[in-house]
């Protein structure tokens, strides 16, 4: 141990003589302008928030006011109206709770075996022909720019009330995540590996299951999960716009003023929502 | 051993994917997909697939200026949920709370809104405090708290306080330990969760005025309502630029950000 | 003789869990002098150390400095005792998305007013300054660069020119050279003897490495079980009792 010590010792270090403040001038005003540079950014970006701020406040005619009335109003809603919920009425939510699940997952399953294709195409580093690329790329980011319930509407108007239409907007969505999501991992698959796996003389299947496959699994599940404890969220609201499941008997619950029971639907997708995430977290944990 | 332990867990993890695969089926086959109705829906969507063509906007200033007001509403929201949230998440964080009972409560509360969805929250508050803005701009407030008084608490409870040691050994006073110790470890956090909070509260604002008159998603529904395909597609267009602009201008200031804070510090 | 700078007499402390770091610890450490206390992991140095600032506080016992007992200092005084002692951690404890001046500068907060200092708004003389031991610990070039962009014997250099911008009449520095290779922590230590030597700073230094303590050290101090067991110049720190020190 001493040795190491002794072995540097040989090697002595002097402290650099003490700098000149005519070097220090010089370092001291490229600091300043640094700063002024930093200083400059920050005020054009606080700018921009704040005339945004100002617009939005000014436009929407909104007084502080609105937030104390708003959050008496609420509490005392939530008391008085709210209270306590309607536990007969539970049956009633059941069914749908059980359609906003089978939708959720459905869609769900459906997003992640186009996404996987789309993922592929729009990956560049597999090097599709770069139209079919873009093209892909260019669905994908529209699919997910437009909310869920927008298509739930679309679809509703399109295809009817139902849960289908509600499984179909919820798999939109994903495909929109998904798709972006999953072509971001197969962006970051080390094709050294892959090579290697296929220098062995392997065939496809052996090459994707030897060396894709388990780059692209913790990515790939994770995501998956993600989105199904997205879509619980996504499902029952898209009720409310005629898109099946408990948001619809919710719906009608408060535009009847039934309002116990409504806080009952409310409660059941609550549960529904830690429900699935549970689920999810104890998968993930299993799985990776 | 270990041997054994692999197997288990292929066993598991096969169950998990047969399990997965046929709760799937069991899915489609409640939802009546395997049915003749899920062929004629599919042939209404050819039909109404054609007639969405060209896509026309009515009276299109009424369009944008319902865009713009969802754009203000999330603004709005936005604002008044970062500042609830680091005013709770300050109560929120354990090393922070007065007592571990308030930093409890202000958790379970904020997963309590968290888990009710902004939709929710927009019809609670339409029958709370009547039509217009308001209620929108509340429910998005009340949603993004639930959400980032999380993630701030979090960020705040990871503080590392040996480094703030460190602040106070030099006879910093507390206001000083605050503002050059920890703002600076919370500060791009809670900038980059903001903004990304600001990227979904748009995509509400856009569809919040589902369930009450007001901004683009009211004028979606209404369309819908009048079976105007072709004005459903043009308003769906417009909700997806208003989302594209803002998120593109966002990314562009991050990005900005980045670039300069690089520059100055190279 | 050197004068004394600092008295410890019968300082004990006792943790809110009942574990009882020092048991009455008695020294004196005189102007110029480079202390290192060694021993082995729990016997108490980094309390010790940090009773001296008052991170932590004694339970018992008196802390004299300039002939006040510093242990019943509140606020303004505290801060003020405070600056006198430069501090140097094991983990560098650097804000680490700042920039190296803006750490180095934080050793000036102490002589600011609140608000001024909050903010950032350091004087010219004070950023003059910080520059200066940034260029004397041979960080000039990366003065603006991120904190965390650099490496651990540079981040630990940083550390030092944050203790020595305080001005500071004591350096304490907790295993300052634990986290770092033999070749960084030879660097470290020998700015370390260097500063003390050339502006007359007392050092007090936790060491877990006795060769580097026999080697840097003009005094050194042996602490077993919160207590002092041994104290004299390194020549006097025999095998035997190195092993006595280390052995519980
Ligand atoms: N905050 C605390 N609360 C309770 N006990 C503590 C606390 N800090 C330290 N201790 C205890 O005080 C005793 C002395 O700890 P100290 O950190 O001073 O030892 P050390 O000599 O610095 O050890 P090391 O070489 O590992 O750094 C140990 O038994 C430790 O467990
Ligand atoms: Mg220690």
């Amino acid at each position: 141990m001493s040795r190491s010590v002794e072995g540097t010792l040989e090697q002595p270090l002097e402290l650099p003589p003490r700098t000149e403040n005519k070097d220090l001038l010089g370092l001291y005003k490229d600091w300043q302008r640094r700063k002024k540079m930093v200083r400059k950014n920050r005020a054009w970006i606080l700018g921009i928030i704040f005339l945004a701020v100002v617009w939005s406040w000014y436009a929407t005619e909104f007084t502080l006011l609105y937030l104390i009335s708003g959050a008496g109003n609420i509490a005392a809603f939530i008391a008085t109206d709210l209270f306590p919920p309607d536990l007969s009425s539970i049956p009633m939510f059941i069914g749908p709770a059980l359609e906003t699940l089978y939708m959720s997952y459905a869609g769900m399953v459906i997003s992640v075996a186009i996404s996987l294709i789309l993922a592929f195409l729009i990956a560049r580093n597999m090097k599709f022909h770069p139209i079919i690329s873009f093209i892909c790329r260019s669905i994908v980011t529209f699919l997910r720019a437009v909310p869920a319930l927008v298509w739930g509407i679309i679809l509703v108007s399109a295809i009817g009330l139902g849960p289908f239409a509600g499984m179909v907007a919820v798999a939109l969505s994903g495909v929109g995540i998904l798709g972006k999501a999953f072509s971001d991992i197969v962006e970051e698959i080390d094709m050294d590996q892959v090579g290697a796996v296929k220098a062995t003389g392997a065939n496809w299947f052996q090459v994707v299951g030897q060396s894709v496959w388990p780059q692209f699994k913790s990515g790939f599940v994770g995501w998956s999960l993600y989105k199904l404890d997205l879509n619980i969220r996504e499902a029952a609201v898209l009720g409310m716009v005629g898109a099946g499941g408990i948001g619809i008997v919710l719906e009608r619950s408060i535009s009847l003023f039934q309002y116990q029971e409504a806080a009952m639907g409310i409660l059941m997708i609550f549960a529904l929502i830690l429900l699935v995430e549970f689920t999810t977290a104890k998968i993930r944990e299993r799985i990776l | 051993m270990s041997e054994m332990k692999q197997e288990k867990n292929r066993t598991t993890k096969n169950l998990i994917i047969t399990v997965a695969a046929v709760f799937f089926f069991f899915s489609l086959f409640q939802l009546d997909v395997i049915s003749e109705t899920f062929l004629a829906s599919f042939d209404g969507l050819l039909g109404i697939t054609s007639t969405m063509f060209p896509p026309t906007l009515d009276e299109p200033i009424d369009i944008f200026g319902a865009a713009v007001e969802s754009l203000q509403v999330a603004i709005m929201g936005t604002v008044f949920g970062i500042l609830f949230s680091i005013l709770l998440a300050a109560f929120a964080a354990r090393n922070l709370a007065p007592h571990w009972s308030i930093s409890y409560a202000v958790k379970t509360f904020a997963a309590f809104v968290r888990a009710v969805p902004a939709l929710i929250w927009a019809l609670l508050f339409i029958v709370a405090v009547g039509l217009g803005p308001t209620p929108r701009i509340l429910a998005l407030a009340v949603n993004s708290i639930g959400m980032l008084v999380k993630i701030y608490a979090e960020s705040i409870e990871e503080i590392d306080e040996s480094v703030l040691d460190a602040v106070k050994a030099t006879g910093a006073s507390k206001f000083q330990v605050i503002m050059q110790g920890v703002v600076p470890m919370l500060l791009s956090t809670f900038i980059s969760w903001s903004v990304f909070r600001f990227d979904i509260n748009i995509r509400y604002a856009a569809v919040l005025g589902v369930v009450g008159a007001g901004g683009i998603g009211w004028e979606l529904v209404r369309a819908s309502r009048m079976l105007a395909y072709d004005q459903m597609l043009a308003i769906t267009l417009v909700i997806f630029g208003m989302i594209l602009a803002v998120e593109m201008l966002t990314r562009f200031m991050k990005d900005r950000v980045i670039q300069v804070n690089a520059k100055a510090s190279s | 003789m050197a004068e004394t700078v600092l008295e410890l007499r019968d300082v004990k402390k006792v943790f809110s869990d009942g574990t009882e770091a020092l048991k009455g610890i008695t020294s004196t450490v005189k102007k110029g002098e480079l202390v290192s206390i060694i021993g082995s992991s729990g016997a108490g140095k980094s309390t010790l150390l940090r009773s001296i600032n008052r991170l932590n506080d004694p339970t018992g016992g008196e802390i004299l400095f300039q002939g006040k007992n510093i242990l019943s200092f509140k606020r303004r005084d505290l801060r003020q005792y405070r600056r006198h002692m430069g501090m140097i951690f094991q983990g560098y404890n650097l804000v680490k998305r700042s920039s190296v001046i803006q750490n180095v500068l934080h050793g000036r907060l102490g002589y600011m007013n609140t608000l001024s200092g909050g903010f950032g708004h350091f004087s010219k003389e004070d950023s003059f300054y910080a520059l200066e031991v940034l260029s004397r610990v041979g960080l000039k070039d990366q003065a603006f660069k991120r904190a965390d962009e650099l490496s651990g014997g540079q981040q630990q250099r940083v550390g030092i020119a944050r203790a020595i911008a305080q001005n500071p009449d004591i350096l304490l520095a907790d295993e300052p050279i634990a986290s770092l290779d033999p070749n960084s922590s030879w660097n470290v230590m020998n700015y370390l003897k260097q500063i003390s030597k050339e502006d007359e700073i007392t050092t007090i230094v936790n060491l877990h490495q006795v060769d580097f303590a026999r080697e840097f050290a003009d005094r050194i101090i042996g602490v077993k079980a919160g207590e002092i067991v041994f104290d004299g110049p390194p020549a006097h720190l025999t095998e035997r009792k190195t092993q006595m020190i280390y052995t519980t």
